[in-house]
């Protein structure tokens, strides 16, 4: 999560319009989660791993990493559709009987798990390529701009920030604890755990106080008011996305 | 002759749960001067500074800003903290967003500024704290002393006339407690006045104009710090230590290398050229 975090901070598509990316990520993702043949997602898929590796410069093993992630999920909630257990050994593609009990595969429900493999899969490559190109920050002020009710927003800084302070928090109590021996049996370890989160906890309310007076210090009243940094807004990148999805919604809509 | 900005009366102030913080607090600071003040942990300092922009409301006494007493509604103390910013000593509770420009930017948006002036402000302090190559990093990504510029630049931005660094240089590393410094300079030269506190003897010997010590909850001394130091009995106890200068110049009086008459030495500088170059007399 953290190595996402930093990848968005410094891979070379960090310079693009925020709402651009979104864009691209998100009808791609809606484009590919509509779709009714297999080609779409795998066209996704191609599209997002070419933008991530090459137009951003992550490293592929970073972005294989990252997609094994989800793999594991996806392959039992795609077996459990694609195996069927019955005691009727007719109509199966592929099938063992056993007792009676047939398990095997119906080759319409083949086609229905690999079409949803590679849908999820292909969505979960738009979400990896946001992630990885536009950082936290810029996502809240897209989702400002689309008019997000402003508790939302606001309660997304802090807590994107304070995520940070505490597992940096959290990192240095444990390694006391580590140095005094503190993890080195099961029921130690438990005790330092628990000792661990009693310290964090005592933490959040002297940072929230904190945290408060220095915003009122700075004339906080109420509403968290910011700036960003202006992004160039390109006309060729809305170009780009035209050219790119349009031929993935037609595909989408005239494949019968 | 000059103008008192802001001075602190009779401040009595305890914590909810009881414990003294304050106590007959008295402190004046002119306009334009550079006021340190010293003491150990858990002194006051802090507890000192929230007072002085209306943070924590004194239980009795009170605090007067241009000879005003300061009002505790919520529109007058939007002024006040306008005019006197404090910089706190953690950055981590001072920046509240991972963007560096967003965390700049919220303090004079908040003064109800256009984008344009907000936007310019914020290149300003950029500039002002060496900072220009961070705004596109993530908080978390900092050191501890570039947060800490970039929690200084957030101050600046709202270009107060007063401005507090609690323990500023703690946790920086020589070169950039020096360059630090620098900056303080240069806000002086601008005309702001500056108070910091510290327990470093050395910086607040040699940086500031006035200095007030303070040992549990009061102010036991203030004056020149050339005066203050040289009065053994309120240093040991405000648990503090000589400054070395002033160890080197009583050590090299004492053994007769300089004579007696020579001035207290400010700075380093100040010292060592007092020192005689020496002169080959045996051969």
């Amino acid at each position: 999560m953290i190595d996402i975090d930093s990848y968005a901070y410094s891979n070379n598509l960090k310079t693009v319009h925020p709402a651009e990316k979104s864009l691209f990520a998100l009808i791609s993702m809606v484009a590919c989660l509509t779709a009714t043949t297999v080609i779409t997602p795998l066209i996704v898929l191609a599209l997002m791993a070419g933008g991530i590796v090459l137009k951003a410069g992550i490293p592929a093993r970073i972005f294989v990493r990252l997609m094994i992630v989800p793999l594991s999920f996806l392959l039992i909630g795609v077996l459990t559709i694609a195996f069927s257990v019955s005691t009727n050994p007719s109509g199966f593609w592929l099938a063992q009987t056993m007792y009676g009990v047939t398990i095997g595969i119906h080759y319409p429900d083949l086609i229905t798990a690999v079409h949803l493999f590679l849908r999820s899969l292909g969505a979960v490559s738009c979400l990896y390529f946001l992630a990885l190109t536009t950082p936290m920050t810029e996502l809240i002020t897209v989702l400002n701009k689309l008019r997000v009710p402003v508790i939302i927003t606001e309660l997304m800084v802090l807590i994107y920030r304070f995520i940070f302070v505490f597992m940096e928090t959290a990192t240095t109590i444990r390694r006391a604890q580590l140095s005094r021996s503190g993890y080195i049996s099961m029921k130690r370890s438990f005790h330092s755990l628990s000792l661990l989160f009693s310290a964090l906890l005592g933490k959040v309310f002297v940072k929230s106080q904190e945290l408060y007076d220095s915003m009122a210090a700075r004339c906080y009243s109420g509403e968290i008011k910011v700036l960003t940094k202006k992004h160039p807004v390109s006309p060729g990148n809305y170009l780009i996305i035209i050219g790119l999805e349009i031929p993935l919604i037609l595909l989408n809509l005239l494949w019968r | 002759m000059s103008e008192i900005i802001l001075e602190a009366v009779d401040l009595e102030y305890s914590y909810p749960d009881g414990t003294k913080a304050l106590s007959n607090v008295n402190l004046k600071v002119q306009k334009g001067e550079k006021l340190a003040i010293l003491g150990s942990n858990g002194a006051g300092k802090s507890t000192l500074f929230m007072q002085f922009n209306g943070i924590y409301r004194p239980n009795s006494g009170s605090i007067k800003y241009q000879g005003q007493d300061i009002s505790y509604k919520n529109r007058a103390l939007i002024e006040l903290r306008k005019q006197v910013g404090v910089v706190f000593q953690d950055p981590d509770s001072q920046l509240f967003s991972s963007s560096v420009y967003q965390d700049i930017s919220f303090g004079p948006l908040n003064l109800g500024l256009s984008e344009e002036e907000v936007r310019e402000r914020v290149k300003q302090a950029l500039i002002d704290t060496e900072t220009t190559d961070l705004e596109d990093k993530p908080t978390h990504l900092l050191s501890y002393g570039q947060k800490k510029r970039v929690s200084i630049a957030g101050v600046l931005a709202m270009e107060p006339e007063v401005i507090i660094f609690d323990e500023p240089t703690a946790g920086l590393d020589p070169r950039h407690a020096q360059e630090f410094m620098q900056l303080l300079e240069d806000f002086s030269l601008e005309g702001k006045t500056i108070i910091l506190s510290t327990h470093d003897v050395d910086l607040a010997y040699s940086w500031s104009d006035r200095l007030a010590i303070m040992s549990s909850g009061e102010i036991i001394a203030h004056g020149e710090p050339r005066e203050l130091f040289l009065r053994p009995e309120l240093i040991e106890r405000a648990d503090l230590a000589l400054p070395w200068l002033l160890e080197m110049y009583c050590g090299l009086v004492e053994k007769g290398w300089l004579p007696p008459s020579t001035p207290l030495p400010k700075t380093r500088d100040d010292l060592l050229r007092s020192i005689p170059t020496k002169t080959d007399t045996t051969g």
